[in-house]
């Protein structure tokens, strides 16, 4: 019974680090329909940015206090965002979402080639910073960095639901991602909606990685997570922010429950499978997801 | 467009690709030109020249699917993995070749179809995601099967290829056996374009919502449209397991199919045409980067990764150039330069 409860624990944290890169896709599809499926890579990016400006430049001579690498980190997100949205979404304004999913796609191999351009394909260990270890909650085990990040992941999802939902700026990103043309017409600036999107989603990418790599390593192959939060944010609907920590939570604990239980049956595959399955099934079943939006066709 | 003074009294006429004599004789002239090419081509060049028209089965096979019906499929080379799997297990059976490539295009196909059911329910973007599933879950299948079935980690050794006992194992003879296949596939998809299916397909694409109005059956043809692209992934993985002789999981990539839908893209979504010169143009630049990188590896500069890196940056730039600039890719550009120089010396409306 312990090993159940501290499974389910354990899965549902893990499910939380999900969620947190679930939000960064669902804030960019939010804020302008625009599915990205290179997030895994643009939180390698991220990640990259942050060992450059804490271990590299220390391993460079200049090092500088942690909130500083952190605001660099964050400024060098900003401008990446902005690029982006300069050079490769800008052009695509009101494009068939065909064309936006293969630049997506396109953006995926490019940032991918780029980082092992600049940072080469050696994985590196990461700086630590949420605190390590471990505290005992009664009879169970729970890591400190993931448990920070869980709570942070759902903060955000609150802080950023209300932001969406409440306030003018928010209100505007949901016409644009309800339909560029539209929003346009309406007075709406299709062009910021999209550079706040990606500096969002960069940030928010970031602060997973954070939370995901904080004391261990980073490679190239981080960027298989984005792969992993694409069925989560499936689940929680694409355009529901408070609905990725939750599915976040139900894919982390199945996949925990899987791996503990099937894995030792089918060879490990199990854990492995169970996200994309629960995507097909959650596609046949309800397609917008568990809190969607549900999109009527006219002729 | 046509030279002045041509026109059609049938329907059949009208329909057919090929529509003036001086086209018969320049495609005359190509297939000479590709049944000669070995003799002056060093087993190099032959090589690939094979691979490349395995490449183009495949690219074929999303032109019907992405460029044909519009649903996007990221799982290409999963599907062309599932081909190659299957033809490897059936040759280690003793099976003839004219049995194991039917075979193994049809597996696909049956394969590809248990993702593309989800089509009853959503479209587009969706549709996307469960191709991409595809793609996920066929290494992790592949590596957890017990090892005597396909191979798992290590992977599977094919049989050499022989037809009616004569061994086709040299570049030339490897060259022969792929461009006869392509030749086959080539006439078959220009074929569809124009077949009730196809344009069905073509009217899935442009609205969907319409085409029901009108009587077709969406589902069915978007099922279909999978079908018939992963058949072609299928004969392309088959093969490849015959060129490469060996299969593992890892050689079938997300990126691979990146490669691909790259490939289609560049080319041309919207015809036949634009899968050929798409390959053929990513191939020449990939091959020229790799001369590039030996010349300099040689001089002592960079490695293996730089090269990988420098490849992904150029597709991925290729893809984005042609999103953005030409959306109907290098068989728009080829119509136009055609088209200038039929009309010559007038200028161009």
């Amino acid at each position: 019974m312990i090993k159940l409860i501290q499974i389910l624990i354990e899965g549902a944290l893990v499910g939380l680090v999900y969620g947190l890169v679930a939000i960064s896709f669902v804030v960019i599809y939010r804020a302008s329909r625009i599915v990205n499926l290179a997030q895994g890579e643009v939180l390698v990016i991220g990640a990259l940015l942050l060992w450059t400006f804490t271990a590299g430049m220390k391993a460079a001579g200049w090092e500088v206090p942690l909130i500083i690498s952190l605001a660099m980190t964050l400024a060098a997100c900003i401008a990446f965002g902005l690029i982006l949205e300069r050079f490769v979404f800008r052009p695509l304004i009101s494009q068939p979402a065909f064309a936006i999913f293969m630049a997506s796609v396109a953006l995926l191999i490019m940032l991918r080639g780029t980082a092992q351009l600049l940072w080469t394909a050696e994985t590196r260990a990461f700086p630590v910073i949420l605190p390590e270890g471990a505290f005992q909650l009664g009879p169970f085990l729970i890591s400190t960095p993931l448990a920070l990040g869980g709570l942070f992941s759902v903060l955000l999802a609150i802080g950023l639901h209300a932001f969406f939902t409440r306030t003018r700026q928010g209100l505007r990103l949901a016409a644009v991602a309800e339909d560029h043309r539209t929003a346009m017409s309406l007075g709406v600036s299709v062009r910021s909606a999209i550079a706040t999107a990606w500096i969002l989603g960069t940030v928010v990418a970031t602060a997973a990685a954070i939370v995901l790599l904080s004391g261990r390593v980073v490679s190239l192959e981080v960027a298989h997570i984005g792969f992993k939060a694409l069925p989560v944010a499936l689940l929680g609907g694409l355009e529901s922010i408070r609905g990725a920590p939750l599915a976040g939570i139900l894919i982390g604990v199945g996949e925990a429950l899987a791996m503990a239980y099937l894995d030792p049956l089918t060879n490990g595959a199990a854990s492995g499978l169970l996200p994309y399955l629960v995507m097909i099934t959650v596609l046949l079943v309800q397609p917008q997801g568990l809190f969607g939006w549900k999109r009527i066709e006219r002729l | 467009m046509l030279p002045t003074g041509i026109h059609f009294e049938s329907y059949a006429a009208e329909t057919r690709v090929l529509k003036t004599r001086r086209s018969r004789v320049w495609l005359a002239i190509l297939v000479a030109a590709l049944l000669v090419a070995p003799f002056f081509a060093g087993a190099y060049l032959t090589g690939i020249a094979s691979e490349m028209f395995i490449t183009l089965m495949a690219v074929y096979g999303l032109y019907i699917t992405v460029g044909m019906a519009g649903q996007i499929n990221i799982a290409q080379s999963a599907f062309v993995g599932v081909g190659a799997f299957a033809a490897a297990k059936l040759s280690g059976y003793g099976v003839p070749v004219f049995l194991v490539i039917p075979l193994a295009a049809l597996c696909t196909g049956c394969v590809s179809v248990l993702f593309a059911l989800p089509a009853s329910r959503v479209k587009g973007l969706y549709l996307a995601l469960t191709t991409l599933a595809a793609q996920a879950m066929f290494p992790i299948v592949i590596y957890a099967l017990p090892p005597g079935w396909l191979g798992g980690l290590a992977g599977m050794p094919v049989e050499p290829l022989t037809v009616f006992g004569l061994d086709l194992g040299s570049p030339a003879r490897l060259y022969y056996f792929t461009l006869a296949i392509v030749a086959v596939l080539t006439v078959s998809v220009f074929r569809i374009q124009h077949s009730r299916f196809g344009r069905a397909m073509i009217a899935v694409r442009d609205n969907d919502v319409a085409a029901e109005v009108m009587g077709i059956p969406v589902f069915k043809v978007k099922v279909m449209s999978f079908f018939v692209g992963s058949l072609f992934a299928g004969i392309a993985g088959a093969c490849m397991a015959y060129v490469l002789q060996f299969v593992t999981a890892s050689s079938f990539t997300l990126f691979a199919s990146v490669w691909y839908l790259g490939m289609l893209i560049v080319g041309g979504l919207h015809s036949p045409l634009g899968a050929i010169l798409g390959v053929l143009f990513i191939t020449i630049v990939q091959e020229s980067l790799h001369k590039v990188a030996n010349t300099l590896m040689q001089l002592g500069a960079g490695g293996g990764g730089t090269l990988f890196a420098l490849t992904s940056i150029i597709l991925g730039g290729c893809i984005l150039i042609a999103l953005i600039f030409e959306p109907r890719g290098l068989a728009h550009r080829w119509a136009v330069l055609r088209k200038a120089f039929q009309i010559w010396p007038f200028p161009r409306s």
